[in-house]
């Protein structure tokens, strides 16, 4: 048994009936960073039990649900195990997708058996009582409600228990899931991020607060903050599947591509061992591999890695959506990354239960044929992504209805283009790249198939407006930092416009990126030529 | 108008997005949670079933648990026009544009109602807002439009 961290067992005996035990999480198979979440379950689970718990802080779900019914078996009675299961139940609180009714279900039960049981402690029962707080009138309230009500009794309970410091974690993090989408001045996020990295100096190793501290930086503004606890967090539980792929949440939005591909490939290796429900996880972190390798120019990689993870037809796609999703996005971003608007027209319909999935593909089509000059192709895939876009509205899921309406706009704006309709095709683009501007990114994705940013730079090089292009590539670069194409499209621009020095500089940072690239691309190729020419 | 046509479409799509509504932000929670209210959905089938009274009935039974959502502020809005109760109607469409102000079937259906009153100038208001809230010309867009048109050549609103 290593140490126990002495500041939080003391501050425990104070508060426990039973004297607490606390115990390194790594012991046993697997690291997964050092818990002591202080309890009185038997002394004979408390191994087995820390193990959960980090589980739990790492958001992984199978593994984690398995290890507190195995505590369960040894100490029927332990409160804790009964928490742990119910809060692992919520699912990524992050996500805002939260618990399947089955899972409430689930849930319910365990908390009930944790209120029959009879915590040893009162500490334990209100643990209990600020988890049911989430599945209270479960099937009545909206899922924003449940979050609400969840962080209201987690702050009560870090209030209640202010030495507590496993209390003040939690509650930082469905403080964090509350983060509205439309502030972007992330609030929520911050003053979690504030409690988090006081923390984070005390438990430099605990697994959840340099996770949640990830979350809690993840909106582009505030990435670079996030970088430390990113950093850290894969060294500091190299097992767990989640520990592996979160960091590259920062990564990709400060544009650290080789760390995003280094991770993601641990990440893919452990879920895909890990099998069953985790393969969504695998899909997930191959996603963000494949953007990231994309950047750096590697593209025979990227498409090894889309061959790994093929699924003709759908066929065999976890059920989870971060897979499909996955699946989908993959080879609709190598041809989009690369302007290849021939293979963007020929990408097959996968099929997936999601229309926002599917309207990555039908938004890759119609682009693509656009963009190709195929005006009647082009066309008879908006019409598609229009009926898409319509059943995310009457769905009334708003978050994708407005990504795919920002596709729908993009489209109909090259549409224009294509008919020789400049202005109007400007002012859709525009249109399109300023709604995307105030839709935050989704966790879900490491970043849109293209920054429509971007796409209207490219549309005022086509129309001859190269400074006006320059001004949109660099506006697109704060928010999608270090993007290859950003670099290619700012430089060309650049020249275009007689702004040598920026031209230089734009490419100069191609090159830098692209320092390992695995494919002779033209971009490089051009580059290399414009820097060796002046 | 489309409105029956929707009211189809809206039904028909309630089964998917409560299995397949995937990932979504935190705030995306009470709208959707809003199809899956048994109230709500009776109100939307009442309607079909050209039953105002019951709709509003299980309309406002919903709008004690979603007093924010404005999508439910619409539906009470066309529930109370169809009965009469054009005060109502109104409250409960500004209501609608005060929870979300680029709600485009709110704009709609206000810019509706104001044609019943015969001020064709707010109507025309609304049309001009959907103008601005759908960059690509919308269904209500175009409906608003129809209606205005009807109303200056004297053709009863459907």
């Amino acid at each position: 048994m290593r140490s126990i961290p002495l500041a939080v067992t003391a501050a425990f005996s104070l508060l426990l009936a039973v004297p607490a035990a606390a115990h390194d999480a790594e012991e046993g198979t697997g690291q997964l960073g050092k818990v002591a979440f202080a309890n009185s379950c038997d002394a004979k689970v408390q191994k087995e039990l820390q193990r959960a718990v980090a589980m739990l802080h790492s958001f992984w779900y199978s593994a984690g649900e398995k290890a507190f019914r195995h505590v369960l078996e040894d100490d029927p009675n332990c409160t804790v195990a009964q928490w742990g299961i119910a809060s692992l139940l919520m699912n990524n609180p992050l996500a805002g997708q939260g618990a399947s009714p089955k899972a409430a279900e689930t849930a319910s039960a365990a908390i009930e058996q944790g209120r029959r049981s009879g915590a040893k402690t009162e500490r334990e029962r209100d643990y209990l009582e600020a988890v049911a707080a989430y599945y209270a009138d479960f099937g009545s309230r909206s899922e924003r409600a449940r979050q609400l009500s969840r962080s209201q009794a987690y702050e009560a309970l870090a209030a209640k228990y202010p030495q507590d410091d496993e209390a003040q974690i939690f509650n930082a993090l469905y403080l964090a899931g509350t983060q509205s989408q439309a502030d972007q001045t992330y609030a929520a996020y911050l003053k979690a991020a504030a409690i988090l990295e006081k923390q984070f100096a005390k438990y430099p190793d605990h697994p959840g607060v340099a996770h949640y501290l990830i979350h809690s930086y993840d909106a582009p503004p505030i990435a670079n903050q996030g970088m430390a606890a990113a950093r850290k967090y894969s060294a500091i539980a190299p097992d767990a599947p989640h520990a592996l792929h979160m960091p590259s949440h920062i990564f990709t939005r400060v544009g650290a591509w080789q760390d995003s591909v280094a991770l993601n490939r641990r990440s893919a290796d452990v879920a895909k061992k890990d099998g069953g429900s985790s393969m969504g996880d695998a899909y997930h972190a191959a996603d963000y591999m494949v953007y990231a390798l994309l950047q750096l120019g590697r593209d025979q990689e990227a498409r090894r890695v889309l061959d790994e993870f093929k699924s003709p037809e759908g066929a065999g796609l976890p059920q989870s959506f971060a897979g499909p999703y996955a699946a989908v996005a993959m080879p609709a971003r190598i041809a989009f990354e690369r302007g290849d608007w021939d293979a963007a027209t020929q990408l097959p319909v996968l099929g997936t239960a999601f229309p926002h999935t599917e309207a990555i593909t039908t938004f890759a089509r119609a682009l693509g044929a656009a963009r190709k000059g195929d005006i009647a192709a082009a066309e008879k895939d908006a019409l598609r992504l229009e009926a898409q876009q319509k059943a995310l509205t009457e769905s009334k899921n708003n978050y994708w209805a407005t990504e795919v309406e920002i596709q729908r706009i993009a489209t109909a704006a090259w549409i224009a283009k294509a008919k020789g309709q400049p202005d109007e095709a400007l002012r859709l683009m525009r249109a399109a790249a300023d709604l995307e501007d105030r839709n935050e990114k989704h966790i879900v994705t490491p970043g849109r198939l293209i920054p429509a940013r971007e796409l209207l730079g490219e549309m005022l090089l086509d129309l001859k407006q190269p400074a006006a292009a320059l001004k949109e590539f660099e506006q697109s670069q704060v928010r999608e930092p270090n993007r290859l194409r950003g670099y290619a499209g700012a430089a060309t621009a650049a020249a275009a416009a007689g702004d040598a020095d920026k031209a230089r500089l734009h490419y100069a940072k191609l090159i830098e990126l692209t320092r390992d690239a695995d494919t002779p691309l033209p971009d490089i190729a051009r580059a290399k030529t414009y820097l060796a020419a002046k | 108008m489309n409105r029956r046509r929707r009211l189809c479409s809206i039904a028909g799509t309630l089964w998917l997005f409560a299995a397949a509504s995937g990932a979504a932000p935190s705030d995306e929670g009470d709208e959707q949670a809003l199809l899956a209210d048994a109230d709500y959905a009776a109100g939307l089938s009442a309607l079909k079933a050209n039953d105002p009274a019951s709709a509003l009935r299980r309309f406002q039974a919903a709008l004690k648990r979603f007093p924010e959502a404005a999508d439910l502020h619409n539906e009470l809005g066309y529930t109370s026009r169809k009965l009469g109760r054009l005060d109502q109607a109104f409250g409960h469409y500004k209501r609608a544009l005060a929870i979300d102000p680029r709600h485009r079937g709110a704009h709609e259906y206000i810019g509706e109602a104001y044609l019943m009153t015969g001020d064709v100038a707010s109507a025309e208001k609304h049309l001009a807002a959907l103008r601005s809230i759908c960059t690509l010309p919308c269904e209500e867009m175009r409906d608003l439009q129809a209606a205005i048109d009807a109303h200056r050549r004297g053709t009863p609103p459907r």
